[in-house]
Order: structure tokens, then sequence, then C-alpha cells
């Protein structure tokens, strides 16, 4: 198998599957607890706090382990209910539906920008953004859930003021998450009820899932990975593109690879529907994504290739290519043996005349 | 849905979309045919269009093409073994339920927005008969 979809989500890494088996059996106390040990289990999370806080230059105090990127989200948006809430067109939807539904006009205002976008990897211009932000006496969140392990992240550089993370698109597991809550700035819990985390988020510490994180933050930590997908890897998705380019008539790229993350690469194929090609490539053992509407379950197509592209067709017929630190040159030579041929059947079955050579 | 199965759609889905039947493979002047029906816009990422050669009132051959998610490419497929040899009356009755009887538990939210080639046929079934 060919495995192209690390932004939806990565395998959890060897190092992550031992740290969780060995906290399954050793670190199942309530790390709440008083007892030896509930105490045994809370160091395990405060040394997983300390990883994130080291790689995104916070104080560990500052970060909450939350369920995922989404909870993260939810939070911060949360926590304006009632202000004005302005978010880019870029989005997830955990941002924009909590926004449309708990945003108003009071002030300060939530800005809330994420650094690159998941399904085309493009950054944003987020200086200005915190910038405008802060001179008004507003807030700034930004959603780094692509964003970490990826580049060096330094969150007083940037000047945020909240910061989402997630742990299963690094290798860690589903179902954990982070959020950078810079000391002082204004904050609501989601869920109420607990004295967990400082009484930020109430319920049972998720002690398996954030040593699993842990683990997966020592490994980006260790291997300096931002530094592999700089290298490695961008060069693997440039070659994609370029092939893609050069060997697929009718293509197109989504993405500007000169301003986006190393990992991701999204591109359309004219008169080519998403969902078919992406299960032809699954017939071929190829695992991708599309912005298609047909494979959200949605009748509306990706509203992030929407706000890009403008066009309808161009986002029903893109496909999402994101690559993980174990992807090789044979895996793109795996890909472009059957793409074009793919594309090529789509194009020829096609009411759409392809209108490009 | 479909437990037991590794892939999204049923088996029959799937031998329809990994082989489709009677397609219009290329440019339209590859098939004869007496009419042609259209269903669908690219815009909402589905569209359809059933080519009929008619002979004795009843269809002949058909051929089809589509621009469409997976099934929206079974289910023209497997619209074009239910036409063929069908007189025009019968033609036109064919209903979307019908091709997804013929293929069995297409996912609710893929019926509504895949399943329209029927409008298709009948849209050409229609043309052939006003231009007579």
């Amino acid at each position: 198998m060919v495995y192209l979809d690390y932004a939806a989500t990565s395998p959890l890494l060897p190092e992550v599957i031992d740290a969780m088996r060995e906290a399954e059996q050793r670190y199942f106390a309530n790390a709440s607890a008083l007892h030896t040990p509930g105490h045994l289990s809370m160091n395990k999370i405060e040394e997983a706090r300390e990883l994130l806080a080291k790689l995104i230059n916070a104080d560990p105090g500052e970060i909450i382990f939350t369920s995922g990127a989404s909870e993260s989200n939810n939070t911060v948006i949360r926590t304006f209910e009632g202000h004005k809430i302005c978010t880019s067109p870029l989005e997830h939807h955990s941002i924009i539906e909590a926004a449309r539904v708990l945003g108003g006009d009071e002030k300060p205002a939530l800005y809330s920008y994420m650094l690159a976008n998941n399904e085309i990897g493009e950054f944003l211009p987020i200086a200005d953004v915190v910038k405008k932000a802060h001179k008004e006496g507003g807030f700034v969140h930004s959603d780094l859930t692509q964003v970490l392990g990826k580049l060096p992240i330094d969150v007083k550089a940037l000047d945020l003021d909240y910061a989402t993370f997630s742990a299963h698109k690094i290798g860690g597991p589903i179902g954990v998450g982070a959020l950078y809550v810079k000391n002082g700035v204004p904050f609501k819990p989601l869920i109420i009820g607990g004295n967990q985390e400082k009484k930020r988020r109430g319920t049972t510490y998720n002690t398996v899932g954030i040593i699993g994180f842990g683990a997966a933050l020592k490994y980006l930590l260790d291997r300096k990975t931002w530094e592999i997908y700089d290298t490695k890897i961008r060069a693997l998705r440039d070659k994609l593109a370029g092939r893609i380019l050069e060997e697929i008539p009718g293509s197109s790229l989504n993405t500007d690879l000169k301003n986006s993350l190393p990992n991701i690469l999204n591109a359309s194929f004219e008169a080519a529907e998403g969902e078919s090609i992406q299960l032809y490539l699954d017939a071929e053992g190829i695992i991708v994504s599309t912005g298609s509407a047909c494979a959200s379950g949605d009748i509306k197509p990706s509203h992030v290739l929407m706000a890009k592209t403008g066009d309808a067709e161009v986002a029903h017929s893109s496909i999402r290519f994101s690559f993980g630190l174990d992807n090789t040159e044979e895996d793109i030579d795996k890909v472009m043996a059957v793409l074009p041929g793919i594309i090529d059947r789509l194009q020829k079955i096609s009411t759409i005349e392809r209108k490009t050579k | 849905m479909n437990e037991g199965q590794d892939w999204i759609y049923s088996d029959t889905v799937k031998d329809h979309f990994m082989n489709p039947r009677n397609f219009l493979f290329g440019d339209e002047s590859q098939f004869d045919f007496d009419a042609v029906g259209i269903v669908g816009n690219p815009i909402c990422g589905d569209q359809m269009k059933m080519y009929i050669k008619v002979k004795d009132d009843k269809i002949e051959d058909v051929r089809w093409k589509t621009y469409g998610c997976a099934s929206a490419i079974a289910s023209t497929s497997a619209l074009s073994e239910l036409a063929k040899g069908k007189t025009l009356d019968e033609a036109v009755k064919i209903s979307a339920k019908d091709i997804d009887d013929y293929l069995g538990n297409l996912p609710k939210h893929k019926f509504h927005c895949s399943v329209l080639g029927h409008q298709a046929l009948a849209d050409a079934v229609n043309k052939y008969r006003a231009q007579k």
C-alpha cells in the first residue's frame, strides 16, 4: 500500500505503540488521585506537557490536554461566545461552524486564522492578522494542527494567544489534542465539573492517550522532523507535482508549492471526478483524499477549494496527496504508474470535454 | 453498511464501477445513435448522457457518458444493462429505485445525488419521439 493521506491521520509510530502499551499496564491509575500509582501517572502526563511546551516555546502551565483539535478549537470559540469572531474562509468546520453558532458583536474580538491549511497546505498571512488584532485589543487563535512537526513553532514569536494541536497527525493516537492558552488571556472551560487541568477542563485524564501523544512529541523533538520535511519530503512532493503536470493532460495544482507546507499537494484533474479518482487509486493500493462533495457525504464540494479556486468543477475534481516521513521515491513511481491511466479513462467516459491539453 | 466488506460500496456496485458496461469511450462519433439525453451538472458533481439506438420502438443498443463519483458511474452502467432491449414505453418507466435494486444497497446519501441516469434516458426517448 502507498499511504498518502497523512494529513487526514497518520499511523501510530512504533515508539508510540510501545509507550502506550507500557502505559496501559503501568499508568492505569487515576492521575488526579493522591496515591502513588496516581502520582506516577500524573508525572507521565506532565512529561508530555513539558515536551509540547518545549516544542512550541510555551510554559507547561499554558498547555491543556484535550480530546483533539476540534475540542481545542471549540473551546476557544466558546470562550468568545457573543463576541465578534473573525475567521479565514479556509478554517476547519470546528472553527467555522462554532463561530457561526456562537459569534456576536461584543468586543474584544477573536481572530482565528490557521497558519497552514489542511487541504491545500497553503500558508495564511497570520502575522498581519496578529498585528491588526492586537492593535485593536483583540485576541488571536491559530489552528496549528497541520503545522506541528512540519515546521518549527514558536508561539511567542508568532505572538499567539491560543493555538490548537492534535496527536494523530504526528503519529500519536486519535482522541488526544492540546490547546495553548497564553497566561492571562480570557478562558472558559468547555467541560465544567472537575479540577483537572487546573479547572480548565473537567473529566478524568486520558493518561494512556496523553502518554502516546508525548511519545510522538519526543519523536519530533529528537529527530527535528521539520528538517526532514523541509528536505526529503519537500523533494518528493515537488517531484510528484512536476510529474503530474508533465504527464497528465488537464491537470493543475491547487497548492502553491512555494508557499505551503512541504508535505501537502492538492491537484485537480479536468473532466475527472475526485471520488472516482480516489476509489480507482484505492483499488490500486494508493490511498489519497478528495475535496469532491461525494466523498464527504455533503452536497457541496470542499469549502477550502471553493474559497481558493472559486470553481466547483475544480473542487469536485481535486485530489490531496499528503506525505509522511515513511514515503519514498518508489511511492511516487507507483502513483505515476497508474494515475495517468485512471485520469485518461475517466476523461474519456466523461460528459465534459477536456479543454486544456 | 456492507458488513464484512472492505469497500464502501457493495460488490455489484464495485463491479460496475471497476468494469463499467456499454460506456462511450472517447468522442460521440464512436457510436451511431438516434438520440441523446442529458441530466445533471458538473457544478453539482454529477452529469450523465445516455445515447440510444432505436429499432422497432425498442432500445436496440445504448451507450453512456458520466462525469461523477463511483456510484454515478456504477448506476449509469447498471441502467445501460437495464435499458437494453426494452420498449421505449418500458424504458421511460425505469426508476431510480429499479437501478438501486439492480445494484443493491447504494448508500442513502449517494442515492439522491448520483442515481440520475434514468432521467437522461427518459430525456433521450422524449427527444427521439420529438424528432420523429
